[in-house]
C-alpha cells in the first residue's frame, strides 16, 4: 500500500512539473513586424482582433489588441489595414495578447 | 494645501468635462451645409486662420534668442534646422515620394508630413490660399479620419495631402484633446515616441490620470502655444510656461524641506524620474527593413526605460556642431537642476567648415545611400564645396512630460546618497561638500517616521 502511494505521489509530482514547464515555456514573448491584414474590434470596444501577415515568412498571426492607445488608433484609423507594425505579444495556449504596437513608420 | 490642489485638480476635470460635454454652437448649420474647410470655421471665427499662419504650428520656426550662434534676426526650428535627432528638415526633406526600392516598393515621406496644411500650401505659407489650406480639424476635431489624411499625387503629380473635412468630423469639434495633440507629437524622430520616448497615457502621466489634457497647461492664446525651455526645441509662440501657476505655486509641496529645494531644483527632477525612446542614431548607417525599405540604425528604448542625466540650466542653450545642450552653473544665481534624455547621433559634417550636413532621406530609405542623401541635400540647400565625414553630436533634450505619481517621484534617499542619481561632482560640488550631502543624517530621521507611519 506504501509503495503504490509512493508511486501514486512521485507520479503526481512529476505530472505537477511537467505541467507548470510547459505552463512557463508557452508563456513566450515573441516579437515581429508585419503588415495589417485584417482589424476586427469587439462589440464592446475593449479589445480587437488583428491579423498580421509577418514581412519575413508571409505567415498570418493573429494578435489580440487591448491597451487602450492602441485601440484609440484603430477606431479613429490612425492605424489601418496594410500599415506595417512591429509588435511584442505574448504567447501562450495558442493565444497571442500584445504588448506593444506600433507602426514602423515615422515621418 | 492639500485641499487647494485637489479644488484645482476637480475645477480643471469639471471644466475639461463640460467644454467635452457641450456641443461646440453651430453644429446644427454644419451639419445642414457641410464643411467647406477653414471658411466654414472662419464664420463664426473670423481672422483665426490668418492667425494661425503665424504660429509655430504652421511656420515649423521663429526667431529664437536663447540659443548659441545662430542669427537673431532670422527664424529657426524644424523647417531648417540641421541637428542629428532628425538629420533632415521641412526643406530638404520635403514630402516627397522616394525612388522605388530593390523590391520596386515606393512610398510618400517627408519631415513636414505632420505640417497641418494640404502640402500645395506648406510651411511658412501665407496668403488666401494657405489660410484655405489649414487642417483646423486634425487638431479639433474629436472624430477626425486619420485614414482620410494621407500624401497623394493629384492630377499634375504634385505630392498633396489630404485631410478629413467631413461633415461628421466638423460636426464633433471642440478643444484638442490629448489624442489630437499625440497624433503628430508622438509619431517624431522615426516612429511612436521615438524622438522625446515619453507617453501621455492614462496610467502613464498623472496629469492625464487625473483627466488634466495638453491644452490645460499649455494654455493657448489666440493660437500661440506656451512651451518649456527643452534645449532642443528652440522655435517658440513667444510664451513660456512653467509648473508653477494656477495649479501649482513656487513652494507646492505640505514638506517644507522639499520647498527648500524649489529654488535650485527644477520640478521635473524629482517628479519625472524616467524617459525613453532613442538614445542614440546613426544616420551614416542605414539598414534595411523587412519591407525592403532602409531606416537609420537607431539604439532605442521604451518609455520609462531611460533614467535622464541631470545638468544646471540657466534656460540659455550652447549649441556647437557637436553639441546642443544647456547652459548654466550651481553660481550664476540663475540655474535650476533639470533632468535631460542624452541623445548621441551619428552624421556627416563638411570637413571644409566643420559644420554638421543635413541629409535628403529620400536616398538612403530606397536604397541604404547614405552619401547620396547628403549630396542631395547639398544640391537643394546649393552646397557645392563640401566633404562629408562622419562624427557625432551629443544634445540635451528636456524631460519635461511624463510626471510620475507622488509615490513615485525621488525622495530623499535618491539624490543624497553615495552614487545616487544626481552627480554631484558633474554638477560643480567638492568632495567635502559632496561628503555632506550624501550622510544619511540629513534625512534619515524624517525617513524613519515615514516609514513607521506607513507600516
Amino acid at each position: 500500500m506504501k509503495k503504490i502511494l509512493s508511486i501514486v505521489m512521485v507520479l503526481a509530482l512529476a505530472a505537477f512539473a511537467s505541467f507548470a514547464a510547459v505552463t512557463t515555456a508557452s508563456a513566450e514573448e515573441l516579437k515581429m513586424t508585419g503588415t495589417i491584414s485584417k482589424i476586427e474590434l469587439a462589440a464592446d470596444g475593449k479589445s480587437a482582433t488583428v491579423v498580421l501577415k509577418d514581412t519575413k515568412t508571409e505567415a498570418s498571426v493573429t494578435v489580440i489588441v487591448s491597451d487602450e492607445l492602441t485601440l484609440d488608433k484603430f477606431k479613429d484609423k490612425r492605424i489601418v489595414e496594410g500599415d506595417e507594425i512591429r509588435t511584442k505579444y505574448d504567447s501562450e495556449g495558442g493565444k497571442n495578447s500584445s504588448k506593444m504596437f506600433k507602426k514602423t513608420a515615422g515621418c | 494645501m492639500w485641499g487647494k490642489n485637489v479644488v484645482i485638480v476637480l475645477g480643471c476635470i469639471l471644466l475639461a468635462a463640460t467644454v467635452y460635454a457641450k456641443e461646440h454652437p453651430g453644429k446644427e448649420q454644419i451639419l445642414k451645409d457641410g464643411y467647406q474647410g477653414p471658411k466654414t470655421c472662419e464664420e463664426c471665427h473670423p481672422g483665426k486662420a490668418k492667425e494661425f499662419l503665424g504660429t509655430v504650428h504652421w511656420k515649423h520656426a521663429s526667431k529664437v534668442d536663447h540659443v548659441d550662434n545662430l542669427d537673431p534676426n532670422e527664424e529657426h526650428g524644424m523647417k531648417n534646422r540641421i541637428y542629428t535627432m532628425c538629420n533632415g528638415n521641412d526643406i530638404v526633406n520635403n514630402l516627397k515620394e522616394v525612388p522605388p526600392n530593390a523590391l520596386g516598393k515606393t512610398k510618400f515621406t517627408g519631415c513636414n508630413t505632420c505640417h497641418p496644411g494640404d502640402h500645395a500650401s506648406d510651411v511658412g505659407s501665407t496668403g488666401p490660399a494657405a489660410e484655405q489650406a489649414i487642417d483646423c480639424l486634425i487638431c479639433h476635431s474629436l472624430k477626425y479620419d486619420f485614414s482620410k489624411r494621407k500624401a497623394v499625387k493629384d492630377s499634375s503629380g504634385k505630392v498633396v495631402m489630404t485631410q478629413d473635412r467631413s461633415t461628421e468630423a466638423a460636426a464633433n469639434i471642440g478643444r484638442p484633446s490629448v489624442k489630437n495633440c499625440m497624433a503628430c507629437h508622438e509619431a517624431a524622430g522615426g516612429g511612436a515616441m521615438i524622438k522625446r520616448g515619453f507617453s501621455m497615457a492614462k496610467d502613464a502621466e498623472v496629469h492625464i490620470t487625473k483627466g488634466i489634457i495638453c491644452v490645460d497647461c499649455h494654455q493657448v492664446k489666440n493660437h500661440k502655444f506656451p512651451t518649456g525651455r527643452d534645449p532642443n526645441n528652440w522655435a517658440h509662440d513667444g510664451i513660456y510656461m512653467t509648473c508653477v501657476g494656477e495649479c501649482h505655486t513656487i513652494k507646492p509641496h505640505s514638506d517644507p524641506d522639499y520647498n527648500r529645494h524649489t529654488d535650485k531644483i527644477a520640478c521635473q527632477t524629482c517628479h519625472i524620474p524616467k524617459t525613453g525612446g532613442a538614445f542614440s542614431k546613426d544616420f551614416t548607417k542605414w539598414e534595411k527593413q523587412s519591407n525592403g525599405f532602409f531606416e537609420p540604425s537607431t539604439l532605442k528604448r521604451e518609455v520609462n526605460e531611460t533614467a535622464p542625466v541631470y545638468a544646471w540650466y540657466n534656460l540659455t542653450v550652447s549649441n556647437t556642431p557637436q553639441f546642443i545642450g544647456p547652459k548654466g552653473s550651481r553660481t550664476d544665481g540663475k540655474s535650476k537642476i533639470y533632468p535631460f534624455k542624452i541623445f548621441q547621433g551619428k552624421a556627416y559634417y563638411n570637413k571644409k567648415d566643420g559644420k554638421l550636413m543635413s541629409m535628403d532621406f529620400a536616398p538612403p530609405i530606397a536604397n541604404g545611400d547614405s552619401l547620396a542623401g547628403v549630396a542631395s541635400a547639398a544640391k537643394i540647400l546649393g552646397i557645392k564645396d563640401y566633404e562629408p565625414v562622419p562624427g557625432w553630436q551629443t544634445i540635451y533634450f528636456g524631460s519635461n512630460h511624463q510626471v510620475t505619481p507622488k509615490s513615485k517621484a525621488l525622495r530623499c534617499a535618491n539624490c543624497h546618497a553615495v552614487n545616487g542619481v544626481l552627480n554631484l561632482k558633474e554638477l560643480g560640488y567638492n568632495p567635502r561638500e559632496i561628503e555632506k550631502l550624501t550622510t544619511p543624517e540629513i534625512y534619515f530621521e524624517k525617513l524613519l517616521k515615514q516609514q513607521q507611519e506607513n507600516e
